[in-house]
């Protein structure tokens, strides 16, 4: 068989590496940084050798669940999500720890230390722990490869659901991967009936706890999954290094580099969990001191149990934010009795992320601001978080969480008796993922509050994946569509428009309609969908009329539009103090034409 | 050989990414072998952006440690002096003296240093700056401007210049080989 070598980033290596390992159902949920393994998935359907079916799930416990059936017929599964997914997919993962899986399954959960891109750095491991799930953690994009059809194999061997947990470093790093022939398993969906471990009842429930307990026994001891030791030449003797992920290739390294490659006992830890107990003895007997470098809680550390323990716990590694290399550099510096590296100068503040010159969601900020001065505005997940710049955004914090915060804003200020308008902004993916729930229970709680979802028709931020009401599968084929607005009606909301921000006074209007509607003696739930569609998107820019928006001498300075409107192709003239418009990054939208007090930007047609 | 360092910077949206990958594919066009790692999500909405490739026999970790860079490639000249001290003594930098304001600089909250380009000169002995744009704009397309700054370093990488434009010929769309093309010699030139 021929091998292929290609340059491929780690997310991309996992997908390739599900096709090759014959996995038929593919589930997940976007979220950085795993969105591109379910992409890499679709990129690669037409390799299959055998049907897959592909999906994005409406949210994270959905694409679990449906992975999970799946193995129970014997095929191979995946459900994909980032780390706070797992949050979302929790009460259906610690139960399939007990009654276990048929055809090979796995989760693939991505965790973010850093954060670079999440609302926290939790760490999936020490959910395995507590889950009693075994989970791998690789230290390569070509190692996280390596680790899915042997994964598989162990998920089918001890009937187990298996966690592959790369972090982002391991996502989005690019190298060298083999190509390897995708596996044909010629298996039948096949679901063999047994209410007593697929409907176990609690009195079903304690033998298979044991079954479980002991199947992780065995697999701390599988062969394949020992920690590997790269021998020292007893120069430090009884010293050892343990890693485990990303932060075992950067001691790979800095071991190379300090030339004490091979002078010091190392052990790179593939499964943090299960650990093999006897793993923890030979560590307890042979040595004395024992450093251990994880991310980002201590797993492997505490499972260890070594009086001579270096790590978290002592506090002489970090117990927050990734392990860069500089990082393990001072710390093994420290535990070697090696110089310390020089100080670093503390990097300085980056640029701040802003919503893209055009964004529909910047308009509906604005406007949003602009009639509620005093108003509440709990917001959520996604590119429009970013509507924090336009002060639009006071409370960012789960799928889905800012309609029940809403709520539970106006219940606290509506027993004291007047209460602010309460704005809650939602992004279309964010409704259906987790906003449903929380609407109906807004309405039936009669709660007095403004939901306006924004609808641009994508899943923005991680890059454009189809949502519920386009009706498009995620490899691009039709598929029935489900709209927002009999969903709204259907929750039992009364007040509903639909308007596209860009058209300023009737947003605003309806703002407003929507502020005397939930004040008054019937009042409730008011939902305004903001429709227009993410300026990302091509086809979406094509269709819009384009102008040459410019500021004309008739400009005073203001500053209104660069600092409550904030777009990026906004700036101030500090020498003749007034707004520019930098044409490179200006779509020609016009949105803020109306934002000016004095009239000062301007439009003209382009051809 | 150790391993070659090489850490890329800018904003979202002017092509980092996409030079980082030339990079690496050239690096593994080449024999070597590549680790290359980026930045995603909400940064890429227009906020800063850096990316590390390293190349050599053996490359276990996709960061570069501050202090280690043989080469900076920045893509704009304040995200250049931010990145700086990823350089290594001696260290080459290559940057694109074009400006983009930073949304706190648009927003009046800070003002954009007027001397950067001095401050760069006073803090790298080995800086080269730019107008990777007008360089750009000359071979076609402004937004060639990636492949401009990969042309400054051409001679400056452990790789050879034909395996480089070989992986610019590949990765380029049919229409823009002929731009890109000359944007990279354009670079090479500067």
């Amino acid at each position: 068989m021929k091998q292929q070598i290609e340059l491929l980033m780690g997310n991309e290596a996992i997908g390739r590496g599900l096709i090759e390992a014959g996995c038929q159902i593919a589930a997940a949920y976007p979220g950085t940084p795993s969105t591109e393994i379910l992409q890499a998935v679709i990129d690669h359907r037409e390799q299959a050798e055998e049907p897959l079916h592909i999906e994005w799930s409406v949210n994270e416990k959905i694409a679990f669940e449906v992975a999970l059936a799946a193995s129970y017929t014997g095929k191979r599964s995946v459900a994909v999500m980032k780390q706070v997914g797992l949050n979302v997919a929790a009460d259906p993962f610690m139960r399939t720890a007990y009654l276990g899986v048929k055809g090979g399954m796995l989760t693939i959960v991505a965790d973010d230390p850093g954060p670079h891109s999440s609302q926290n750095e939790q760490d999936t491991r020490l959910f395995c722990l507590q889950a009693r799930v075994p989970v791998l953690d690789p230290a390569s994009p070509a190692e996280a490869k390596e680790l899915v059809p042997l994964a598989f194999e162990l998920s089918e061997k001890y009937e187990m659901n298996l966690v592959l947990r790369p972090t982002t470093r391991i996502c989005h790093s690019r190298q060298n991967v083999e190509r390897q022939k995708p596996l044909k398993l010629e298996r039948g969906a096949n679901f063999e009936k047994d209410p007593t471990r697929w409907a176990a009842t609690p009195a079903f429930l304690p033998p298979l706890h044991r079954r479980l307990n002991a199947g992780l026994e065995e697999i701390a001891r599988e062969p394949g999954l020992q920690p590997r030791l790269t021998k020292g030449d007893g120069s430090r003797p009884r010293v050892a290094l343990v890693a485990s992920g990303i932060a075992c290739a950067h001691l790979v390294d800095l071991l190379d580099e300090l030339g004490l490659s091979g002078r010091v006992d190392l052990f790179q830890v593939l499964m943090p969990y299960p650990l093999n107990p006897e793993f923890s003895a030979r560590l307890r007997q042979d040595y004395s001191r024992v450093l251990v470098l994880e991310e980002t809680y201590p797993v492997i550390e505490l499972q260890l149990a070594h009086p001579g323990t270096v790590g978290k716990q002592d506090g002489a590694v970090p117990r927050e934010g990734e392990l860069a290399p500089d990082i393990i550099h001072r710390v093994l510096a420290a535990f070697l009795d090696l110089p310390a590296p020089p100080e670093l100068p503390v990097q300085k503040r980056g640029q701040r992320p802003s919503l893209c010159p055009g964004c529909p969601h910047r308009a509906a900020f604005y406007s949003i601001r602009q009639c509620f001065p005093k108003g509440i505005f709990p917001s959520d997940i996604g590119c429009y978080t970013l509507g924090l710049n336009l002060g639009a955004v006071d409370t960012v914090h789960c799928m889905g969480a800012c309609i029940s915060q809403g709520v539970g804003f106006y219940q606290a200020y509506a027993q004291d008796g007047e209460f602010p308008t309460i704005v809650v902004t939602i992004g279309d993916s964010t409704f259906f993922h987790a906003g449903i729930p929380a609407l109906i229970n807004a309405v039936i709680q009669q709660a007095r509050i403004i939901v306006v979802i924004l609808d641009n028709a994508t899943t923005a931020m991680t890059g454009g994946q189809p949502v519920p009401h386009l009706g498009l599968a995620a490899d691009g084929r039709k598929t029935r569509a489900v709209a927002i607005e009999p969903l709204v009606r259907a929750s039992g909301v009364d007040f509903l428009e639909i308007c596209d921000p860009y058209d300023k006074p009737r947003f605003e209007k309806l703002l407003r309609q929507a502020d005397n509607y939930i004040r008054g003696e019937q009042g409730g739930v008011a939902v305004l969908i903001s429709r227009h569609g993410c300026i990302m998107d091509p086809a979406v820019r094509k269709a819009q009329p384009s102008w040459q928006v410019s500021v004309i001498e008739s400009c005073v300075g203001c500053r209104r539009c660069v600092d409550a409107f904030e777009c990026p192709a906004l700036s101030m003239d500090s020498e003749q103090n007034i707004a520019r418009i930098n044409p490179d990054r200006c779509i020609g939208c016009g949105t803020c034409i109306p934002v000016c007090p004095v009239d000062a930007i301007v439009r003209e047609e382009t051809s | 050989m150790p391993i070659f360092n090489i850490v890329i910077a800018g904003v979202g949206g002017q092509g980092v990414l996409m030079a980082s990958k030339v990079l690496a594919e050239s690096a593994l066009a080449g024999g070597l072998d590549v680790k290359q790692n980026e930045v995603h999500g909400m940064a890429q909405r227009g906020g800063s952006v850096i990316s590390f490739v390293r190349m050599g026999e053996k490359v276990a970790s996709p960061v570069v440690m501050p202090g280690t860079a043989d080469l900076l490639i920045s893509f704009e000249p304040l995200e250049a002096l931010r990145y700086l001290h990823y350089l290594k003594p001696g260290g080459r930098l290559v940057y694109n003296q074009v400006s983009i304001n930073p949304s706190t600089v648009a927003a009046g909250l800070a003002v954009y240093p007027d001397d950067v380009e001095e401050q760069i000169a006073a803090a790298c002995d080995n800086a080269l700056g730019v107008d990777a744009l007008a360089i750009a704009r000359e071979a076609g397309n402004g937004k060639a401007v990636n492949m401009v700054m990969v042309g400054t370093v051409l001679k400056d990488l452990p790789v050879t210049e034909e395996v480089i434009t070989e992986v610019v010929k590949q990765v380029s769309k049919e229409k823009g080989v002929e731009v890109n093309l000359r944007a990279l010699a354009g670079g090479a030139a500067a």
